[in-house]
């Protein structure tokens, strides 16, 4: 009977937190993984995780704040789930910027860029610019990325934790700075 | 003799800027070191991407690690609230 009650009574609290809830937990997921279906799953698995471990979200927190730091762990897992997919093409990237004889090609030699980068993230425009280059990034780039970035964290911590190589990581993550770079050249720089 | 020599010291611009970025996550042996050194004394493009490429680093860093969802753009997803609905009903 307690427990009945029980159950009742998260049911009823977790459907309140959808209705308040869910739609920033949406916007965050989309912002952070820029596809729809993965956010969706993500905020829907965060609210199931959220029913069943209702026992240990205490009641003098913020339900928000628990919510999100669920979604969090969750986006992580997914960020280290992508990045283990196989990089499909991963010499054809490299083939875009060097020649068979390894030197650069030529439109894809770094051009110098304007001086005046300090404050670059104050505006909202090359904000802009830098998401858009990130979202095109194929998603183990993209992804290594996010575990490289997000938490401060040393190279070869991240690789024991993801259990692959140090050349492994380093060698993908290499692939996403020549892309970002050449994509903020285009985009931002030489406009 | 010298070409042997010439492909000793001088990496391809594709080892490089390879190393230019691997070194950003692992330390590089001692010859790799100098074997990158040199190649960026005689390299104009490679000396530019290791500069941008530390350049987009710091960017990425502060990027990434200030977002915040307070200030990302709010999207409204009602069928997900059903979806969610749908979900919590049957476990």
């Amino acid at each position: 009977m307690q427990d009945e009650m029980n159950i009742e009574k998260s049911t009823e609290t977790t459907t309140f937190w959808v209705q308040l809830y869910s739609d920033s937990l949406y916007s965050w997921a989309l912002h952070k993984t820029s596809n729809k279906e993965t956010a969706e799953d993500l905020v829907q698995e965060t609210f199931l995780i959220a029913i069943k471990s209702f026992d240990k979200f205490k009641g003098d927190s913020n339900p928000k704040t628990w919510l999100f730091s669920i979604l969090n762990n969750k986006i992580n897992d997914h960020y280290r789930k992508s990045y283990r997919m196989p990089v499909v093409n991963n010499d054809t990237i490299l083939d875009i910027f060097f020649e068979s004889s390894e030197r650069w090609r030529k439109d894809q030699m770094p051009q110098k860029w304007t001086d005046d980068t300090d404050n670059l993230l104050d505006n909202v425009e090359f904000q802009q610019e830098l998401d858009n280059c990130l979202k095109k990034l194929p998603p183990s780039c993209f992804s290594a990325i996010q575990l490289k970035f997000i938490e401060e964290k040393k190279g070869n911590v991240i690789c024991q934790e993801l259990g692959i190589t140090d050349t492994n990581f380093w060698q993908i993550l290499h692939r996403a700075k020549l892309q970002m770079r050449k994509c903020l050249e285009l985009n931002w720089f030489e406009k | 003799m010298m070409q042997r020599l010439l492909t000793i010291l001088l990496l391809s611009c594709k080892k490089a800027t390879e190393l230019i970025d691997k070194k950003t996550i692992v330390r590089l042996s001692f010859r790799e070191n100098i074997m990158l050194h040199i190649h960026k004394s005689v390299c104009v493009f490679c000396r530019q991407y290791e500069k941008q490429s530390h350049l987009i680093d710091e960017i990425l860093k502060e990027h990434l690690q200030k977002s915040d969802p307070e200030q990302v753009p709010q999207v409204a997803n009602d069928e997900l609230k059903d979806k969610i609905f749908d979900r919590l009903k049957k476990s």
